[in-house]
């Protein structure tokens, strides 16, 4: 490697290192297959490096390097085609509509770590079974802790749609905590309304 | 704005966006309403514990742990690859301790892939500490001057209480703890009913924390997240000053705004 190379190369890895962790947890939640994040990262992070050189340093690298994990994590599930995973226990395929307001809601608002201390395995697994766009959305909000704004400009789409989807996706993914909840008696009163 | 508005912008208001006139009305509405008030907070609770669990590596299948030195070497960035570079903690560690000498003996632990400590890290565990309320403040006191006076002489470097028509922070108490041998300070309290800690270092503990000093470096208010902790860190009064909490980052970055004048480059 050469000496611009290498200097490249360290300009590249020090402004990667801070967001490592955030990438990979986005990238293995991103992707239908979990155990294909090494090799998506690879992938992408080997797309990025080539094209650093149009990279303009004080601009924002996160958002920059994000779109390329993206993008990748795109690629590879609809290379392999596959339908999201389900779950088997408990069955969760059958994404109910969500009153906001609804009573069986406020159970779990009242006492959310009853459940959610049961439910991590779920809520990584239920997002899988949202569209690929919400399921991007929600996850570039959550983990990446992106504005609207950078994750319509990730994604490539109007900054409305990434509400809408990311209210939608919200809302799927508390119905199926509750579901879950339910199934297995998590909420101490009132969840059967 | 009524009840039925309000609510409709929840997202909005969680997500810190929208437009300052939006959230000027959200505010005057739920400082008057109770019920949508607790509305929020609820809504803001569940959500905020969500993105914990999609945010943590703890609940990531196994396939997430990545090893990046393998990742980079085969994207052909190999020969800048300096050490593994993060390990996995968290749950573990969070589940040990019950105590601050139990929290003091283990902030030795969560280090980089490079063998450095994470200061924010550090931080945003003894903050999930308070939170749960395994770790309860020396001192408890509701008034600003009475946490100032009895952090005066407890430390070699100055420590105040944020004024709260500045900051918005309700100061619940203060204490001493060690972050890697290094001596700190913590004031707790709440913005906006949810809690908040602010963390003082004297400058020179940055030597221990080469990670967080090249951050200031770049960006003399620097910014970032630890599972659903933000935090804001700066530079004020020769004092590395840090503010963890679960909620929005411009929050944060009020509460240290109001810390100290404005912040120093390094």
């Amino acid at each position: 490697m050469t000496r611009p190379d290498r200097q490249k190369a360290e300009r590249f890895v020090a402004h990667l290192e801070p967001i490592q962790r955030q990438l990979a947890v986005y990238c293995s939640r991103a992707l239908n297959r979990s155990d294909e994040t090494a090799d998506v990262l690879q992938s992408a992070i080997a797309n990025a490096f080539h094209d650093f050189d149009k990279y303009s340093e004080g601009t924002n690298f996160r958002a920059w390097m994000f779109r390329y994990v993206t993008l990748e994590t795109l690629n590879r599930n609809r290379a392999a085609s596959r339908l999201p995973s389900v779950l088997d226990e408990p069955h969760l395929s059958q994404p109910a509509t969500l009153d906001i307001g609804a009573f069986r809601l406020e159970t779990l608002l009242d006492d959310p770590e009853a459940v959610l201390d049961h439910c991590d395995g779920v809520v990584a697994q239920s997002i899988g079974e949202l569209t690929e766009q919400e399921r991007k959305i929600l996850l570039l909000r959550a983990v990446g802790d992106f504005k609207y704004r950078e994750i319509a400009e990730i994604m490539n789409i109007p900054m409305g749609t990434v509400m809408g989807l990311l209210s939608r996706a919200r809302t799927q993914l508390r119905s199926k905590l509750l579901d879950y909840a339910r199934q297995h008696g998590l909420l101490s009163k009132g969840d059967s309304a | 704005m009524n009840c039925q508005q309000a609510r409709r912008h929840w997202d909005l208001y969680y997500d810190s966006e929208g437009d300052a006139e939006l959230h000027f009305q959200l505010n005057e509405h739920l400082a008057s309403c109770a019920g949508c008030a607790e509305w929020f907070d609820k809504q803001s609770r569940l959500e905020s514990l969500i993105e914990q669990r999609l945010g943590s590596e703890a609940a990531s299948e196994p396939s997430a742990e990545v090893d990046w030195s393998g990742v980079l070497a085969a994207a052909g960035v190999t020969p800048v690859v300096r050490s593994r570079s993060w390990m996995f903690f968290g749950s573990t560690i969070l589940a040990l301790a019950a105590s601050l000498l139990v929290l003091v003996g283990l902030y030795g632990l969560p280090v980089l892939g490079d063998g450095s400590p994470s200061l924010s890290r550090l931080s945003a565990e003894v903050h999930q500490h308070v939170v749960t309320g395994s770790l309860r403040p020396e001192f408890e006191s509701a008034s600003d001057m009475e946490v100032d006076k009895y952090l005066l002489g407890k430390v070699s470097f100055p420590v105040r209480c944020p004024p709260r028509k500045d900051s918005g922070f309700a100061v619940s108490g203060a204490g001493l703890c060690e972050f890697s041998d290094q001596p700190a300070a913590y004031v707790v309290g709440t913005v906006d009913r949810r809690p908040v800690s602010i963390f003082v270092l004297p400058i020179e503990s940055l030597d221990v924390f080469p990670r967080q000093r090249a951050e200031l470096r770049r960006e003399p208010l620097s910014a970032c997240r630890e599972g659903s902790t933000q935090m804001v860190f700066s530079i004020v009064d020769r004092n590395v000053v840090l503010v963890a909490g679960d909620v929005e980052r411009s929050k944060l970055t009020r509460v240290l705004k109001s810390y100290g004048t404005y912040p120093h480059a390094l």
